[in-house]
């Protein structure tokens, strides 16, 4: 018999602090090495954690909503095989584990009983009364003594929004960081164009009749995927990631293998960017069943870290509510995103006659350590010609 | 018309003898007008019979008075210096007070023992002293300490009405004190304290002289922007605990202030009696301000730097305040 020690193993590029989401096992029951054992949420998805053995659950380190960095042990695994090097087979059988995190309800209590909060008798009736914390109430009496006055300026003061002092989430701290990145480090320019979405709609119409009634319905992001993964292909040089400090020789441009887009997607605590490989590859209707699969396991925070990485350029897509233009920030290592206005009835010249078609403001920013204006404009007008054509490929 | 404390004394005294023929006075030197002239020209306009002098015994002039109250008589007695007293005790607390009590109610003795108390003018240590505590500690005994002229008129006559042991004592620095007295004004009760001056801040709970001490005391604070509420205790036993809590309740702080020691005091009475009855009314520690524990000294600089004044009120209620020196 020998105790294994369950880690959190270093899934991303960046991933460093994770929190419990759920165990998926109880301690006792049996596990199978490489089986999911527990899931925690990282800076953009949830990620499941295989069992590092085959054994026995014994102790589980860090609860639910614990903390814990990569390469903290989390869990004992009680494994009847002999292991070699990487697993604490050396460790004694009743060795303490060491806590790691500990959960909230031991470690918050005590250190709260240990004040004394100074106050008079009649500042205690009244906070009593009116429901009031006492120990959120600086007292100015002597030696910090709460007093009557305290508590009626508490009670008195507007209801002031107490300023956030909510933590960051794991994925709000990653949005943070990600867009601070992009502002602080990519030179960012932007292009635009108005798409016409005349043609699409009939299409869209057609296909969706020739598809099984079971199979997702096509949307217009569908359509977008496979265009400018259509422009990538005919673009390589801007189907890349810029890596390196831009003053130092070792900058380069950094090509990418295939068509790999971002789908930026907005959920309660802020923005989920599920990434679709391959997608030159790939019909409108595998691009609609793997886009809704992304997103409906997006929504429930159930990404797998690698389904987050990898894309060159992603596609903002704010919907029938968004607004009629926006400017999106890339999303680092990525080298453009391309920002999508609201569909809406425009009045246009079309061969001379002033009609009215369905419009789209398409606003592409790019790196410009990437490409440069022309590239950019070549690649947006060619985005544009593909989706108001008729060459689209269904399955 | 304004009249001094003794006038005024005098004018009350006066009117119980004509209103009452079982009022009597009696004590060392009265038919002569007493050491301070409170009784003067009494024993000519009311006969020496119901005016009289008595030998130098407070013993013994104590067991006469209960006696004829007792039996009857409705006696005021003069002792002299509160300091005195101490030859009265025996009768005071071991007789007098117990009468009505240990005759199952049958007994009672109409008697007001006047007295005068106090520091002023160099009286040294055996004539300026603040005894009241000690009676303050006898059931059976009612304990009256006027504040002002017209007040020690409206008690005085209330006390002799009153049909129980009282003693009255006054405040020889109150006797040059100049009021005027309102004709026909109602006579205030025996065991109820008056509001001297509201205030909403802060209750400084006085009695006697130091009354005026704290009147005093809350003008300056009124200029700082402290409103103190000023309470007059008139009696001192019984206790008006329930003006005490009405105050107390309302400004959250109590300030207890008066010329004994501070030891085993008035204001310690008082004192305990806030912390159990209204502790959760309160807002800052319940103070005290008193006479410095010492004899009170002959030289007039001596004595005026141990009796507490008006400055040491003010600085007692900024500590209360939580205020800075």
């Amino acid at each position: 018999m020998t105790l294994v020690a369950q880690e959190i193993p270093k899934v991303g590029l960046v991933m460093e602090a994770v929190k419990v989401v759920r165990w998926l096992k109880n301690v006792g029951d049996t596990v199978a090495a490489g089986e999911p054992l527990l899931e925690v949420e990282t800076e953009k998805s949830v990620v499941e954690i295989e069992a590092a053995a085959t054994g026995r659950l014994t102790q589980i380190l860090v609860q639910v909503d614990g903390q814990a960095t990569v390469g903290d042990q989390v869990a004992w695994i009680e494994s009847a095989e002999a292991h070699g090097a990487g697993t604490a087979a050396a460790a004694p059988r009743r060795a303490e584990p060491k806590i790691v995190a500990p959960t909230p309800s031991t470690a918050a209590i005590p250190a709260r009983d240990g004040e004394r909060i100074r106050s008079t008798p009649v500042a205690r009736k009244l906070a009593a009364e009116r429901g009031v914390d006492l120990g959120g109430i600086a007292g100015t009496g002597p030696g910090g003594r709460v007093q009557l006055d305290d508590v009626q300026r508490a009670i008195d003061a507007p209801r002031v929004v107490a300023p956030a002092t909510q933590s960051f989430s794991p994925m709000r701290r990653a949005m943070a960081r990600a867009m601070s990145l992009s502002n602080a480090t990519i030179p960012q320019f932007t292009v635009a164009r108005s798409v016409e979405w005349t043609e699409l709609q009939a299409l869209r119409r057609e296909f969706a009749a020739r598809l099984p009634d079971a199979a997702p319905r096509l949307s217009v992001n569908d359509f977008l995927l496979q265009a400018v993964a259509r422009a990538l292909t005919e673009f390589p040089a801007l189907n890349a990631t810029f890596s390196g400090d831009a003053e130092s020789a070792d900058a380069r441009v950094v090509q990418a293998s295939g068509a790999h887009i971002g789908l930026v997607v907005a959920v309660d605590d802020g923005l989920l960017v599920p990434v679709i490989h391959d997608v030159e590859q790939l019909g409108l209707a595998e691009i609609a069943r793997r886009r809704q699969d992304c997103v409906e396991r997006g929504l429930k925070g159930r990404l797998k870290r690698e389904e987050a990485d990898g894309a060159t350029v992603s596609v903002s897509n704010l919907g029938a509510i968004g607004p009629d233009r926006f400017t999106a920030l890339i999303n680092p290592p990525q080298s453009a995103i391309l920002a999508v206005g609201r569909q809406r009835d425009c009045v246009v010249a079309r061969e001379g006659a002033v009609v009215v078609r369905p419009l789209s403001d398409l606003t592409l920013t790019v790196d410009h350590r990437v490409a440069d204006g022309r590239l950019a404009s070549q690649f947006l007008a060619r985005l544009v010609a593909i989706l108001e054509g008729r060459d689209w490929r269904l399955g | 018309m304004q009249h001094t404390f003794i006038e005024i004394l005098r004018r009350a005294l006066d009117e119980e003898l004509a209103r009452d023929a079982a009022v009597y006075l009696l004590g060392e030197d009265v038919a002569a007008g007493g050491a301070f002239g409170v009784t003067r020209g009494l024993a000519q306009k009311h006969g020496s019979a119901r005016v009289r002098n008595t030998p130098i015994s407070e013993a013994a002039i104590t067991g006469l008075a209960t006696g004829a109250a007792l039996c009857g008589l409705k006696p005021v007695l003069e002792i002299m210096f509160i300091d005195f007293a101490t030859l009265s005790m025996d009768c005071l607390v071991n007789q007098t007070a117990k009468y009505r009590y240990m005759s199952g109610g049958q007994l009672a003795v109409p008697l007001v023992v006047r007295t005068q108390a106090g520091a002023a003018g160099g009286a040294a240590a055996q004539h300026s002293q603040s005894l009241e505590a000690w009676f303050i500690h006898v059931p059976g005994l009612i304990v009256v300490a006027p504040s002002t002229p017209a007040e020690a008129y409206g008690l005085l006559k209330s006390a002799i009405r009153l049909g129980e042991p009282v003693l009255f004592v006054e405040h020889k620095r109150l006797y040059t004190m100049k009021e005027e007295l309102a004709v026909g004004a109602e006579l205030p009760p025996i065991g109820r304290a008056r509001i001297a001056k509201p205030g909403t801040d802060v209750t400084v709970i006085a009695y006697s002289a130091m009354v005026q001490s704290a009147l005093e005391a809350a003008q300056k604070l009124a200029d700082a922007g402290i409103s103190a509420e000023v309470i007059d205790l008139r009696t001192l036993l019984p206790l008006d605990m329930a003006t005490i809590a009405a105050s107390v309740s309302k400004t959250h702080r109590a300030l207890i202030a008066h010329e004994a020691v501070l030891n085993g005091g008035v204001g310690a009475e008082i004192a305990a009696r806030i912390g159990a009855e209204l502790f959760d009314e309160l807002d800052a520690p319940v103070l005290r301000v008193g006479c410095g524990f010492a004899p009170i000294p002959f030289a007039p600089q001596l004595e005026r730097a141990l009796l507490p004044g008006s400055a040491d009120l003010v600085r007692a209620v900024r500590q209360i305040m939580g205020l800075a020196e």
